[in-house]
């Protein structure tokens, strides 16, 4: 008897000690952290917090879908003494709102959304800007005029990446346009490769996507001798002679600055976005095709957008039957960025 | 603004013939599992089970080729639990069907998860690099992969097994009438697990010919559905193996049709054109019905099952 009472004083002690020198933060992603995708980004940013704040630790939780399971995820850390929750997934937004007000001591962090409350803040960044500087290397190395993007759903984040990747290209190029595909699913990497192979053979010579991983893609135009721009992470292993640059997260700093915060106090309910000047966003490594004279086009459009001289979405900007958006000499409000629902001219698909 | 080179015959056929393969495989492996009286709703999750053990192998042993063999064994261990459940204990089909596919898609999804973004080594191109320049057909062959001329291959093999050798008739007999087989000195429950287990390989096949041979990848839930419509198109192509691969082009050519005609700007709702792939098979099945006479071809002893 005696002697589990002294095990059990032991552990309470140890409990205690642990909790006081440790901050414990949970991380929630809704796909595996090794899909060279959106996942994989969120926890590189969670391993690069660990590494740079002092006496944290994490904890990550995959393959959570966005239903009632991301609230008895939420509700278990939280209940087991976690202060940080980062809930990486679009769809965990509501669930996260709901576990929040109960409780009040956690801090969430939901990453893209919109809504606020006392203890959850939101964070994301914009990589549009990164998507123009890869379509530069696009529109540069496309011999047939004609690029390829697959992309999943036509929500406004995907359409700003399929705009701005075009405008890149076309600042290069003017002739090129982009053709694209939907496949109507976050993962499905069978149709993934069939609509590169379809792009492929109806004469696209350079891809890039939208989907949660992209590795089908990146293969399927490696095999067929295409280049491609890659998003979400660098994936250049899987296509190392086709790769062009890719269009990349950098979420470790930002997650480094909320979670001190957090520490000290400072922390308050905000929606965080960061941008190409703050480094949560930037470009991959460059493939061996990309020459040096794109390479310092690409550079020098960089230090426009970080500069803030030559915002991305300054007009003119022209939808595909040819409607003005925004003239000469204006730039787009952020508030219809953050709501596009069109093509530019020189795309060739349909947002319906 | 129709660009007429997504239609190209050439192109349009081997895609078709990419996108169906997986679903021929797995329509063969379930029509000859219906053909001895038993339903097995399961595929999904054998195809599944057979993807990521296939994809795990080729991973380690660095030979797509043993990647399908293990993927396909894989397949027919699942396939046993369905096997030792329906024929062994007489349970519900539909029950330990759907059994099986829950259990294939949780497995899959847990053990998946450090396959996810592993490279693997596929197949070689079918061709050297000097027959992919011969006209129409050196390029249409470089376009095909292993998996879809075993398919091709095997579904005239097993309609030939099934309707010209003693064992076919005496699988088919096995499905019309447990009782009758018995009565001629076959043992019903033997050919039946038999049936299972093929079905079991075919499916496995199936699942590792998309993760090893066709992408080259391994994601969760990966199959998207292809084994329940397979289950589906085994109705459609009637029981019969040298039908299966109509009725798998019919889906897989809808598919693949359906992501050219966005590289043609048909200017349609891409939601709209997905719905293509089953409205065209459920067209078909309506009007095979009206056509055939209401049975079929549906093997008897299926019956049994919904009564």
């Amino acid at each position: 008897m005696k002697f589990k009472s002294i095990l059990a004083a032991i552990g309470l002690f140890a409990a205690i000690t642990t909790a006081y020198a440790e901050t414990k933060i949970g991380y929630i992603y809704v796909g595996p952290k090794t899909d060279y995708g959106y996942n994989y980004a969120q926890d590189q940013g969670r391993l690069y917090m660990e590494k740079h704040v002092k006496d944290v630790k994490t904890s990550y939780f995959e393959n959570i879908p966005e239903n009632a399971d991301v609230e008895r995820v939420m509700e278990r850390l939280a209940q087991s003494g976690y202060k940080v929750i980062f809930a990486t997934s679009y769809g965990y937004l509501d669930p996260a709102l709901k576990v929040a007000k109960k409780y009040p001591n956690v801090t969430f962090m939901h990453s893209g959304g919109f809504k606020l409350a006392k203890n959850l803040g939101t964070y994301f960044a914009d990589i549009d800007d990164v998507m123009y500087l890869a379509g530069i290397s696009a529109g540069a190395s496309t011999k047939s005029g004609k690029l390829g993007f697959i992309a999943a759903h036509p929500i406004p984040q995907v359409l700003r990446n399929i705009n701005a990747f075009t405008r890149g290209a076309q600042s290069v190029n003017p002739k090129v346009t982009t053709t694209v595909v939907w496949t109507g699913t976050w993962s499905d990497p069978a149709k993934e490769a069939e609509a590169a192979n379809a792009l492929i053979d109806s004469g696209v010579d350079v891809l890039s996507m939208h989907v949660d991983s992209p590795i089908a893609i990146v293969q399927t135009a490696e095999k067929r001798g295409v280049h491609v721009v890659g998003y979400h992470a660098d994936a250049s292993k899987f296509a190392p002679k086709g790769w062009l640059v890719g269009a990349a997260w950098n979420w470790g700093p930002m997650m480094t600055k909320i979670v001190e915060s957090i520490e000290k106090g400072t922390w308050k309910s905000e929606n965080i976005r960061g941008s190409l000047a703050t480094g949560d966003v930037k470009l991959t490594k460059f493939g061996p095709s990309v020459t040096d004279k794109t390479k310092a086009l690409i550079a020098k459009k960089e230090q426009a957008f970080v500069s803030g001289k030559d915002p991305l979405w300054a007009g003119p900007i022209v939808k595909q039957d040819g409607t003005v958006v925004a003239a000469e000499g204006t730039t787009m409000p952020s508030a219809s960025v953050e709501q596009m629902n069109f093509f530019v001219k020189g795309v060739i698909g349909t947002v319906q | 603004m129709l660009d007429s080179s997504a239609f190209n015959i050439s192109d349009l056929t081997v895609s078709s013939l990419r996108s169906s393969t997986p679903i021929l495989l797995a329509i063969l492996g379930e029509t000859l599992t219906q053909r001895v009286g038993i339903i097995n709703l399961g595929v999904e999750g054998q195809m599944l089970v057979g993807a990521l053990a296939g994809f795990a192998a080729t991973l380690s042993f660095g030979n797509p080729w043993i990647g399908l063999l293990v993927g396909a064994l894989a397949g027919v261990l699942m396939s046993s639990l369905h096997a030792g459940l329906c024929v062994g204990l007489k349970a519900n089909q539909i029950a330990s069907g759907i059994a099986v596919l829950i259990l294939g898609m949780g497995l899959t999804s847990f053990y998946g998860i450090p396959y996810v973004g592993q490279k693997i080594h596929g197949f070689h191109h079918l061709l050297s690099a000097h027959w992919q320049t011969v006209p129409i057909l050196g390029t249409f062959v470089s376009q095909l992969t292993p998996t879809v001329i075993i398919g091709l291959i095997a579904t005239p093999l097993v309609g030939i097994w099934l309707y010209r050798t003693r064992t076919g008739l005496i699988w088919r007999s096995v499905g019309e009438s447990v009782q009758v087989a018995r009565a001629t000195g076959i043992n019903p429950a033997f050919v039946q697990v038999q049936g299972v287990l093929i079905g079991g390989f075919f499916s496995g096949f199936a699942g590792a010919a998309m993760s090893v041979d066709y992408t080259r990848d391994w994601v969760e839930n990966m199959t998207g559905g292809r084994g329940l419509v397979a289950v589906g198109l085994v109705i459609v192509a009637r029981w019969n193996p040298f039908l299966a691969l109509p009725a798998a082009l019919l889906f897989g050519g809808s598919e693949a049709f359906y992501l050219r005609l966005q590289t043609a700007g048909v200017a349609v709702s891409p939601y709209l054109l997905a719905t293509i792939p089953y409205v065209v098979t459920l067209l078909v099945l309506l009007v095979s019905y009206y056509l055939a006479n209401k049975e079929g071809g549906a093997p008897q002893g299926l019956t049994a099952i919904f009564r």
